[in-house]
């Protein structure tokens, strides 16, 4: 391998961590998506790190299917964002929290 | 000793006695209140059952020489065994004869006295329990089985004088006999657990035979007996327990008869007899009891002097008796003072239920109303009374002349002639304040105006012609019955004693100083009693004043029991509720409940802090989880 296999997990690991602030620190709901997609395209970086290194074309496999299960949970999550929307006329978290109030009203 | 095997017959007229009156209790109280003649019919037919099979006990076992008894294993813990069965010897024999009889009298007295009444099947179910009770407190053979039925037969006395409920008094009177008998039974319980944790088991036989010296020093018999004594001042209403006897005649007065001069209040006095040689191991005890005797009877006689009540004077005339055979059996006379507790029982029973007439009659307390009201028109309560107030002012040949007689020959035999002094002294108050009643009614004072109010009773008074009545034969037939009894009794002295004897020949050891001049002096003053109570009551001229009562101070200070309710007033009030209660209130209020309530709160406040994480932005509960994470992997990769 040109790029040692511990370059790789460690530039996994950053993006991870990168996506993982931007998902806790955001004002915006869409944002907070993003920082998930981050996070999985993390995951998906190390796996074809391993497949590299270990020569299995599985790997490569697992990365199509986090890349189909990103984008259904996108689709899912964006749904979300626009009833919660349309709900409460923000993209604010803060604003979205009476949403799961368990209480009988 | 040991006890011998009983028989068939025995076993099974032990059980009759003492198990009918549970059945017919459970049976009333359970499902016929709704019928109360049938109730009656129950109740009565039951303790006519054990009254026959008490008869033949007696008369089956009238020679024995040694105990009968049986008992079954009940629990066993350790080296203590606790057993359950029935004794029979010579005194329990008698008692169990008094008390069905008593008990067969009172209730058929009863349907007269109580016809009527809304509460007539719930009456004849309190009768039938304290007939159980009572009956097997007799023929208990340990004392734990003593205690249990010692502690029913309260239970039975407070439902019975409280029966009245609605009136506040009553059920204040029902309640404060509860309480100081209890508080007597807690000295009792005490002394029994000396004895368990010394001695090692509870059963009267081996108690009485002889070597609980070895097992236990001489300091700690002594004490145990003083507290078992405590028991015995609470339930005989002894000094310094007596003020609840006087209020317990709210009761209906049969049940004044049955419970709280024959019977209930004599299980004080048969307890002492039944552990006569255990209290004899212990002459400081037994010099205690005389004391306590002594100052009850004393105390009681003056405090009779001066009431009004007619059901008050033979309450105080009871309490003063059993101190008197209290007396008796401290002084060593085991035969006397069982003796007078069957001639009492007699005639205080009459007499209370001679009252009971008048009172359904007349429907007031007050001996003058009575008098006033034409009391001496009735003939068989008017004669009856009179034969019953001169047994218990001891004048020959009734039987109360013998046992008084028995008992001053006992306290004639002790050193100090300072107890044969009070006990004459008891005789002539005796007579003094029974035949002041009996003139008050007999020889009413003339039509004067401003007398006070009779004191009122909630059985009102009948208007009609009281002789033809149904009720009145009903009451009037016992009343015939335990006249002859008392007329009949004294004769029987000799035979009683050799019975109660038999078994064991040592209770009696020490015969009596036979002084041939006390008879005389005490004759002598029970006559100057009469006299004095003629001479104050009995002439149609007289002031109707007592000696006592011209002299105000001394009269207050007997009306109001020497303050003794006053004083257990304040000591309540200032010592047990303001200090004791109020400090176990505050720690109740502010420990256990503060407590709990931080507790409550703590937990409230944490959670809402912790909450925070919970019920916030979704972007918290993802922080969790990274956290969560983070610390997982450190874990995973460094541990």
């Amino acid at each position: 391998m040109i790029v040692p296999y511990s370059h790789i997990l460690l530039l996994s690991a950053l993006l991870f961590v990168l996506g993982m602030l931007c998902a806790v620190t955001r004002r915006n709901l869409i944002m907070v998506l993003l920082g998930l997609e981050i996070m999985l395209n993390a995951g998906a970086v190390a796996f074809v790190g391993a497949a590299l290194r270990w020569q299995q074309i599985e790997g490569q496999t697992m990365v199509i299917f986090i890349l189909a299960v990103a984008a259904a949970e996108v689709s899912i999550g964006l749904a979300l964002i626009v009833f919660a929307y349309r709900r409460t006329g923000s993209l604010d978290p803060q604003s979205i929290k009476d949403l799961f109030s368990t209480e009988r009203p | 000793m040991t006890a011998a095997t009983p028989d068939t017959v025995t076993t099974a007229a032990v059980l009759l006695a003492t198990g009918l009156p549970f059945a017919a209790f459970a049976l009333i109280m359970a499902a016929l209140r709704g019928r109360p003649r049938l109730c009656a019919g129950l109740s009565i037919a039951a303790i006519t059952v054990s009254l026959s099979a008490a008869l033949l006990l007696l008369v089956r076992h009238w020679h024995m020489t040694a105990p009968i008894g049986a008992a079954a294993q009940w629990l066993v813990s350790g080296r203590i065994t606790v057993s359950i069965g029935f004794l029979l010897d010579p005194t329990s024999l008698l008692m169990l004869t008094i008390v069905t009889a008593i008990s067969f009298l009172v209730q058929v007295y009863s349907l007269g006295y109580m016809a009527g009444d809304p509460g007539f099947a719930r009456y004849y179910g309190c009768m039938s329990l304290f007939a159980w009770a009572m009956t097997s407190l007799v023929v208990s053979p340990t004392m734990l089985q003593l205690y249990v039925f010692w502690e029913l037969v309260g239970v039975a006395s407070y439902l019975l004088i409280g029966f009245w409920y609605e009136k506040f008094s009553a059920s204040e009177a029902g309640k404060k006999a509860f309480v100081m008998t209890r508080t007597g039974d807690v000295a009792f319980f005490l002394g029994l657990l000396l004895v368990l944790v010394h001695f090692g088991n509870l059963d009267i036989l081996k108690m009485n035979a002889g070597d609980v010296p070895l097992h236990m020093p001489p300091a700690m018999i002594t004490l145990s007996a003083l507290l078992i004594f405590g028991g015995i001042v609470g339930k005989s209403a002894q000094f310094p327990l007596l003020t609840w006897l006087p209020d317990a005649m709210e009761g209906p007065t049969p049940v004044s008869a049955l419970l709280h001069s024959a019977t209930m209040v004599a299980a004080g006095v048969y307890l002492f007899a039944r552990l006569f040689p255990f209290f004899r191991l212990s002459p400081t005890a037994m010099t205690v009891f005389l004391a306590i005797g002594t100052i009850s009877m004393l105390l009681a006689s003056t405090m009779a002097m001066v009431t009004r009540d007619i059901k008050q004077v033979w309450a105080y005339s009871t309490i003063s008796q059993l101190g008197f055979m209290i007396m008796g059996l401290a002084a060593g006379g085991y035969v006397a003072g069982v003796f007078h507790l069957t001639t009492h029982a007699g005639f205080k029973a009459l007499l209370f239920l001679c009252a009971g007439v008048f009172i359904h009659t007349f429907g007031t307390n007050d001996m003058f109303a009575i008098g006033r009201a034409g009391g001496r028109a009735l003939k068989i309560p008017m004669i009856c009374m009179t034969i019953g107030a001169a047994a218990l002012a001891g004048l020959p040949p009734l039987s109360g002349f013998f046992s008084k007689e028995t008992i001053m020959g006992r306290l004639a035999g002790l050193s100090n002639p300072l107890w044969l002094g009070a006990g004459l002294l008891g005789a002539f108050l005796t007579a003094y304040y029974t035949f002041r009643l009996i003139f008050a009614v007999a020889v009413p004072a003339p039509e004067k105006s401003g007398d006070e109010a009779p004191v009122g009773a909630p059985h009102g008074g009948h208007g009609g012609d009281p002789h033809h009545d149904r009720h009145y034969r009903l009451m009037a037939a016992p009343l015939v019955v335990l006249a002859g009894v008392t007329l009949a009794l004294g004769w029987a002295h000799g035979a009683l004693g050799r019975f109660l004897t038999a078994v064991d020949p040592g209770l009696d050891a020490h015969p009596a100083a036979h002084l041939a001049w006390l008879p005389y002096v005490a004759i002598g003053l029970a006559l100057a009693g009469v006299l004095l109570a003629w001479v104050e009551f009995g002439r149609t001229a007289s002031a109707r004043i007592g000696f006592v009562e011209r002299v105000e101070p001394v009269a207050r200070l007997f009306a109001r029991r020497w303050y003794i309710d006053d004083f257990y007033r304040w000591f309540l009030d200032r010592v047990v509720y303001a200090r004791l209660s109020a400090f176990c209130d505050q720690g109740d209020r502010r420990v256990i409940d503060g407590g709990l309530d931080a507790v409550a709160r703590g937990t409230v406040g944490g959670s809402r802090r912790l909450s925070v994480l919970h019920l916030s932005m979704v972007q918290y509960k993802m922080m969790v989880i990274f956290a969560v994470m983070g610390l997982l992997t450190l874990y995973f990769f460094l541990g």
